[in-house]
Formats: C-alpha cells, structure tokens, sequence
C-alpha cells in the first residue's frame, strides 16, 4: 500500500508541474511577441558601461536583453529583458531573446557562462574594461564598431567637453567610498571604478592601500581618515541614511564623520565608465566641492 | 516473486519514470524553439537535419539534454555513494556531505578556484585543465581517510565519532573558504558562493563523458557489493566468517566514494544531502538489503536530482535557484526523522 500511494503521489506531482510548465511557456510567447525587434540586429548586453554605449549611439531599440547593471537609459526597462546578475546568469534565458549579437565586459562574467556563450555561435564580444578616460574612449570606439555606427566621435567629444567643466580643488579631499548592501560593508582601494572617478573629480581616494574592495574595519576607517563619505544612493539608503553612516563602526572618529560630510550618487552613473563619464565626474567634482569648504 | 526478478520489476519502473521526468525536463525552460516542439527539434538535431537554427540546436542539444544526462549520471552517484557509505559504516548517517566528504572536496575546489592562478604554470597541462576537479578528489579522498581513521577502531565505526569528525571537517573547510572569501576579488566571491550552493549550469558533453567513464569504473565495483554489505550488517568478524575481505572491502568502498564525490563536487558545486535522502526512502520500503538498495539508489538518485534540477532552473526565471538550496530543504527533515528513529542507537 505504501508502495503504491508514494507512486501514485509522484506521478500527481509530475503531472501538476506539467501544467504549470505549458501555462509559463504561453507566457513566454507573449513576451517574445511584444518584443518584435525594429531593425536587423538584436543586442544582448551585459554591462551596464557597454548598454549606455549602444543606447548613446541611438541603438536603444535593438537591444533586446541587459543584466542588472543597466540601469541607464530607465526606458530599456519597458524594451529590454532583464536577464539577472552575469555572475548567476544562465544561457538558456540569453537564448531565450534570440539574440544576434552579445556584448559584455571582461571583468564581471562568470567563466562557465562566457564559455556557454562561445559555444553557442552567437556573435559575442568581449571588451576589456579600464577604468579611466582614455580607456573608456576605446571602449566606445570599439563598441560602435561592434554594431557598425562609425559616428562614435561625438560621445568622446562630450566626454572631454564635460570633463573641462570639473574645477580643481586646491587640497585635495580624502574621499572613502563605501559599498553598502545589507550588511556587508566594502570600501573600495585602487583599480577600481570608485578609485578613478574620485581621482577625476579632483579627490583622492582614502584607502591606497591594496586593490579591489575588502570588508570595512573600524580601524582601518579610522587611519584612512576621509575627508568625505562617498556612498551610492541606493546603498546609503540601505544603510539607514546619513544618521546610518555615522554610526557605522570608526565613522565617528573620522573628519568625515565630524563634520558630517556624506555624499551619494546614483550606482549606475558612478560604476558605468560609458558615455557618462564626464558627466559622473562633473557631478562629483560638485558634491566634493561643496563638501570641503 | 523471487527476489531477483522483483529487483529487475523496481529497476524496470523507476527507470520509466526517470524516462517520464526526463521528457518533461526536456520541455522546461524559457526558451522558445519558435512555435516547434522541442522533441521534434532534438529529434531532428539527433537526425542531423541540418536546416535547423544553431541557436535551436545548441538550446536543445549544449544546453538543455547536456545538463539533463549531467543531473542523471550526478543524481545518480551522490546517492550511489551515500548508500555505500552507510552500509560500510552500518548507518544511516552516513553520506558525503554528513561526515565531510563534501566539504573537504570543496575545500580544495575552492583552493583551486582562488589560488590557482599562482601555481597554475607550473604544472602540466592536462592537469590545468581539471585542477578544480583534482583537488576536489583529492579533498574527497583525504576526509575520507581522517573520518574513518579517526572514527574506527578495533574494527568497529562509532557514529558519534564519525558524524563529529564530518562536523569538524566542515569547520575546517568552513573557515578556510571563509579565508578566501576575505582575500578573493568581487568576481571569485560570486564564483564561491555559487559555487558553494551548487549548479549543473556548467553541464557539458565533455564533462558528462568524463562523468560516465567515472560512474562506469565505480559501479563496476560497487554495485555486486550488496552481499557483502547485507553481510556486515552482522558484525565485521561474522562477515569475515562468510568469507569476505572486509578490509578489502572497505578499502574499494573509500575509494570509489571519494572519487564520485569528488567528481560530482569538481563539476557541480556542493549538492547535499541526495547521498541521504535517497536511501533513506529506499530503506522504508525495501528494508536494510543492499542487493536491492545499492542498484535502485542509482537510478531513484537520478530521479531526485534530474526532478529538483528542472525546478531549480524553472521556478525563478530567467534566473535560477541554486540546486543544493532545494535538496537541503528536503533532507534536513528526513536527517531529522532519522534521528528521531535511531534516538536510542546512537
């Protein structure tokens, strides 16, 4: 008896799944029709950078998939697929959109995921990432060749243009970024995004000590001792807001943390290193400025 | 009906049913074969129509029937050595993940993950290929030994022991990933974390290859074994009596289940609990006897793991739930039911 109504309570659960499986696949046809493409190609890019790039060169509309970082333009919400995080993305979903061509960075891909996407055919360029102006001007160029728009040369011009905007800042200010989800809290040393941005705004960067993000320690917030506090938005309103990041472990002892000198700026503007980047800079320049007087 | 060709019934029906779920795990998935059947384009894939899209191929052939032979053959040996390692050990506590094995592999895994990168020139190129998968052998295959070492002795395994060996080596492994997180870089924090919840995401043809010619060499010698084991179920002195080698024996066991668990790790991550769960249903219903146990568990393994997978990578698309998050949902409560029942024994 047993025997039989675990079979019998195996088989209900199979078919159940059953159906749940053609409801979901009606779904999916539905999405893939309202997402009819308008022109020949059909992007999935997975850089927040790079999906700016394409948009800027005024590709928005083939791009039928990104990942979580491409926040910029907020219209590819309503056009564009989001496909998760590269690091815990799979393949079928990339094939899903019926993609033509796959763009994404070298830095954040997963290594299995960059192999699936190599073996299965599908046009795919890699592009390598650096973080500064020169190194985005490259990465611009190289994606409009990638799409074939040759009329990259303006967004570069914007860049410089944008960037002669930044004042210089007489001593420079010791910035600390830190990067705030949930619980975990990372401040950012060199070669990183943060690094350079700060560098362009006419900061320092207060950690100079190893490269990449490593976890916060009281201590060592409060020998670095910043002169400003540098949060994305999104995380510092994670972290409890202004009255949060005082409280944070050593914050106190620190001349940011005296004088109250916390700043944030929107994720996807201040990580992107695209066509942006002048205006990042500009915008940072501005909020150092204000905050060191 | 006679003992044997009950077996033959009980391996003939999960067999049909593994067939059903597979079937069904071919047509789960978010990609649209344009309106066609996705039978009736692997069909013609197997066929080699060459008018189909390779985008269609590939979903269907690279990504699709790739990782539901690799959820088979890997479903298949975690439970295979889960139960092998309880009748060596004469409980049903024993299983990979429970007495460290796992953790041990994936504490080399991740060695090689993160540190790899320093001394990979040194070495041949063979073995640069499947570092990952070496060290998680090698971190299979050393817990094993400290477990046994530690736990036996005079012939006879005390539980308690063992499960607290499997505790320590978990605390081991525990810190020193915990290490690595601290010095590794955004990317290879990710990888580890994936990694440590485990995925078939990476399934490929090549893998399942290496997987088969594995699974083939361990069933070679472990699946006649169920006498043997139903013999030391009495006793390892009584067992000598009826003319087995125990010491043999024991040694085949430790080896074959070190090198399917550390295989299945070097290639999936770290999925739990299928070496525990399996039996543990299998034992309700056919009792403590290893000729039926050992050949069934392979292809129930199968089931469970090719069933839990098509719904790990389908309930939360386009992304998908890390595996070893559903199979430790499913055996914590029956890890718990096995102690209630062996409350006294233990």
């Amino acid at each position: 008896m047993k025997k039989i109504i675990l079979v019998a309570s195996i088989l209900l659960a199979v078919a159940s799944c059953k159906k749940a499986e053609s409801a979901k696949q009606e779904n999916t046809a539905e999405t893939n029709a309202s997402q009819t493409p308008k022109t020949n190609n059909k992007i999935v890019t997975l850089n927040g950078g790079i999906t700016e790039i394409v948009s800027a060169l005024g590709h928005e509309k083939e791009i039928v998939g990104t990942d979580v970082t491409s926040t910029y333009p907020e219209t590819l919400k309503a056009t564009a697929k989001d496909l998760g995080h590269v690091r815990s993305m799979t393949i079928e979903p990339i094939m899903a959109v019926n993609p033509t061509l796959i763009l994404a960075s070298d830095k954040d891909i997963n290594p299995e995921l960059l192999g699936k996407i190599k073996s299965s055919g599908i046009k795919t360029e890699i592009f390598k990432q650096e973080y500064s102006v020169e190194g985005t001007k490259k990465l611009i160029e190289q994606v409009a060749k990638a799409i074939g728009n040759t009329d990259y040369q303006k967004l570069n011009d914007k860049i410089d243009a944008d960037l002669k905007q930044v004042q210089p800042i007489a001593k420079k200010p010791k910035v600390l970024f830190i990067y705030a989800r949930g619980n975990m809290l990372m401040v950012s040393g060199t070669k990183t995004p943060m690094d350079a941005l700060i560098g362009l705004a006419g900061g320092q960067n207060a950690v100079t000590e190893f490269e990449d993000f490593k976890p916060l320690t009281p201590e060592a917030v409060v020998k670095a001792n910043p002169d400003v506090l540098f949060f994305f938005s999104s995380g510092l309103q994670g972290a409890g807001g202004n009255e949060g990041a005082l409280k944070m472990p050593g914050v106190s002892q620190t001349n940011a943390g005296k004088n109250k000198k916390i700043i944030a700026m929107d994720g996807g503007l201040v990580s992107g290193f695209g066509p942006r980047l002048g205006e990042a800079a500009v915008g940072l320049n501005k909020l150092l400025i204000e905050n060191t007087k | 009906m006679k003992t044997q060709s009950k077996l033959y019934f009980y391996l003939s029906i999960s067999a049909i049913l593994l067939a059903i779920i597979a079937v069904w795990s071919l047509s789960t998935g978010v990609y649209n074969f344009n309106g066609a059947s996705p039978y009736k384009v692997l069909w013609e894939v197997v066929k080699g129509n060459e008018n189909i899209s390779p985008s269609d191929t590939y979903v269907i052939w690279d990504v699709r029937a790739a990782r539901i032979v690799m959820a088979i053959l890997i479903g298949s040996m975690l439970a295979v050595s889960g139960t092998g390692l309880q009748g060596l050990f004469k409980n049903p506590l024993a299983t990979g993940d429970l007495i460290g094995l796992t953790s041990g592999a994936t504490l080399l895994a991740a060695i090689a993950i993160v540190l790899g990168g320093h001394f990979k020139q040194y070495l041949p190129e063979v073995v640069q290929f499947s570092l990952v998968g070496i060290s998680a052998f090698i971190g299979a295959f050393l817990s094993m030994m400290l477990v046994y070492r530690i736990s036996t002795s005079g012939g006879k395994t005390n539980v308690v022991m063992m499960l607290l060996t499997g505790v320590a080596i978990t605390a081991i492994g525990f810190s020193i990933t915990g290490f690595l997180i601290y010095i590794s870089k955004d990317e290879q924090l990710r990888d580890l974390t994936f990694w440590n919840l485990g995925s078939l995401a990476a399934a490929t043809w090549t893998k399942n290859i290496v997987l088969v010619i594995v699974l083939i060499i361990s069933y070679i010698v472990l699946i006649p074994k169920g006498k043997a084991l139903n013999a030391m179920m009495l006793g390892e002195k009584d067992a000598q009596h009826l003319g087995i080698n125990v010491e043999k024996l024991k040694k085949e066991i430790i080896i074959v289940v070190a090198l399917m668990v550390g295989t299945s790790v070097a290639f999936s991550g770290t999925i739990g609990f299928v070496g525990l769960i399996v039996p543990y249903i299998l034992r309700l219903l056919f009792k403590s006897d290893y000729t039926f146990i050992l050949p069934l568990s392979a292809v129930c393994g199968s089931i469970l793991l090719l069933t839990g997978d098509t719904f790990s990578r389908s309930i939360v698309e386009p992304s998908e739930l890390p595996i070893g998050i559903l199979t430790a949902l499913m055996g914590g409560p029956i890890f718990i039911a096995i102690l209630i029942k062996f409350k006294k024994s233990l």
